[in-house]
């Protein structure tokens, strides 16, 4: 059988970004060959209740790169460990495995991009969209002494949300922040956006 | 009449087609058999019970559907369904559905939507889908109680600007009161119901709304 | 009564199952028996006893039915993973949630004691196929009890 000649992967690590879940590590380098990656996982519920069980990933078993998207694979909030064999041929190298378990809620979140436009008299925002587990809160006020913040939550991106029709001549300024409920968290809120609707001011 | 040998090919492509728990068993003749005087009988099965039972309505039938909607009404509960194809002495074996769970599966139909229009708004009023039905005169039974959290999904465009807005509401009225005059607006109303998802089945019209009155006074500061 | 609401994204899991379903429902052969939808059981189940009845079924998957099932597709073995941990994930939320709320009277006894009884009466690996050809009754049970949604 392949006789264990090839180093293992070294430096194997995950970086998660807004649930995004990416496994990388250092090439393992033979002159003029292609060495091929395997990556494969265990859930929390395998690790206690079936520690023999080891699932390929369902991206990259195999793969010839130097990382992994395993997004599709950790889809609950519980702790994953993680390994990744390098194979040349018949040869294979030993497991590297990742230092500590990966859990999601662990993934950074930054502030939603958001785009504010007043369309007409309508304060219209419309923000990045970063999958299916993201919600996001949208605050927004009139930009004046005493102004109440006024919150709406956003069930998805992409789709332009109408939040207020505006009166003409003031300013209204907007910030929004994402949600996870599947991992309990939230991002900071991106920086506020001001519009000013054209127009007089009426009377009051 | 004993069927001496059965041979026939099946019906092809059976399957239940659910719209607000009105459960239709549906298949294809089968191939190679054109011009033929082809009949079917059909029977059912609860699942987690003993036997097999006919459909006393589909018996040798030579349409090919078969309404079993009072057979599986009780839509929590999960069924099977299955036909032969009968031709003089001779059948084919049965074609059988795979597991069908009316709760789950049934398609919810749009509400009842009532538009009207003012000058700068659209109001909508939406009545939710009713069940199925035994008997016509037996009193109307709304989806909502069969599923409490019944949405509706309304999505507006603006056919002059060429954007979309849409929205996920559960009470029955909604007023857009943020429109541009003398603008057509085409509104589409879908049911949203938990579970797996289902074909959906959108409810859409245009409308306008009113031209601007020319108001009685201006103030100009 | 507080509900215990479960943040597990119920549409990913219903979708996992729908990947499978055809899979493990036609294998099933026993149409006569059933391990869940023996619908007397949960549906008569009062709001008192949904917390302990969910703890219980959830156990009864990941002591028995996950571990009972032998499966040689690898694309079921993944959407089961799924499942299965997030069925863990949403063990220890309702851990936390219940505290003392969570007591089970003799109806919710019951009801665990004829699905584990339903299941003892096929040979393992045909009931552990059979519960997981079943699993959408118990995601609907999920969704209607512990999702944000059914608590409007």
């Amino acid at each position: 059988d392949g006789a264990t000649i090839l180093p293992a992967p070294q430096n194997f690590s995950v970086r998660s970004t807004n649930m995004k879940h990416l496994l990388m590590w250092n090439p393992v380098t033979q002159p003029g060959e292609t060495v091929f990656y395997f990556v494969q996982y265990q859930g929390e519920y395998e690790s206690l209740y079936m520690s023999h069980i080891w699932i390929p990933s369902s991206q990259c078993s195999p793969t010839k790169g130097l990382e992994c998207d395993v997004t599709d694979d950790v889809t609950a909030t519980v702790p994953y460990n993680f390994r990744v064999m390098a194979m040349l041929g018949s040869q294979s190298s030993a497991w590297s495995n990742l230092e500590h378990p990966f859990n999601r809620n662990a993934t950074v979140l930054t502030p939603p991009r958001m785009e504010v436009t007043e369309h007409g008299l309508h304060l219209v925002v419309e923000l990045e969209d970063l999958g299916p587990q993201f919600e996001f809160l949208v605050v927004y006020w009139r930009m004046e002494p005493g102004a109440v913040e006024r919150v709406k939550v956003v069930r998805s991106g992409d789709i332009p949300v109408h939040l207020e029709t505006m009166d003409p001549g003031v300013m209204y300024c907007v910030k929004a922040q994402a949600l996870v409920k599947t991992i309990g968290r939230h991002s900071a809120f991106s920086q506020p956006t001001c519009v000013e609707m054209q127009g007089e001011s009426l009377p009051l | 009449v004993p069927y001496a040998f059965c041979g026939l090919p099946k019906p092809t492509n059976i399957t239940f087609l659910s719209i607000n728990m009105k459960n239709v068993l549906h298949w294809s003749r089968p191939e190679g058999l054109h011009g033929v005087e082809v009949t079917y009988t059909v029977q059912y099965f609860i699942y987690g019970q003993r036997k097999w039972l006919s459909a006393s309505k589909c018996t040798s039938i030579s349409r090919t559907y078969c309404d079993l909607s009072v057979e599986t009404s009780d839509y929590e509960r999960q069924f099977y369904a299955k036909v032969k194809a009968i031709w003089e002495t001779r059948c084919s074996e049965w074609a059988e559905t795979e597991r069908f769970y009316p709760f789950l599966e049934t398609q919810v139909s749009p509400p009842e939507v009532a538009l009207t229009t003012g000058e700068k708004s659209i109001s909508i009023a939406l009545t939710a889908p009713e069940k199925w039905k035994r008997n016509p005169q037996d009193s109307p039974v709304s989806m909502q109680q069969v599923y409490p959290n019944l949405k509706y999904n309304v999505s507006v465009y603006d056919t002059k600007s060429g954007r979309t807005w849409s929205q996920c509401i559960t009470n029955s009225t909604l007023v857009l009161s943020w429109l541009e005059p003398s603008t057509l607006y085409c509104v589409r109303v879908e049911s949203l119901v938990p579970g797996p998802t289902r074909l959906p089945l959108p409810w859409k019209q245009c409308i306008s709304t009113l031209e601007v009155q020319t108001s009685t006074w201006k103030v100009k500061v | 009564l507080r509900r215990c609401l479960v943040s597990v994204d119920m549409r990913l899991l219903e979708k996992s199952f729908q990947e499978i379903r055809r899979t493990l429902q036609t294998k099933d052969t026993f149409k006569n028996v059933t391990i869940l939808s023996t619908l007397e059981n949960l549906r008569s189940i009062k709001p008192v006893d949904v917390c302990c009845v969910t703890n219980n079924l959830l156990t009864f998957y990941r002591d028995r039915v996950f571990k009972d099932h032998q499966e040689t597709s690898l694309e079921v073995v993944r959407r089961i993973s799924r499942i299965a941990n997030s069925f863990l994930h949403m063990q220890k939320t309702l851990e936390q949630c219940v505290h003392r709320q969570c007591h089970c009277s003799q109806e919710a006894t019951n009801a665990t004691r004829t699905i584990h009884d339903n299941y003892n009466q096929l040979e393992v690996s045909s009931a552990a196929l059979k519960s997981l050809g079943e699993l959408n009754i118990f995601l609907a049970w999920i969704d209607r009890n512990h999702q944000e949604t059914s608590a409007t």
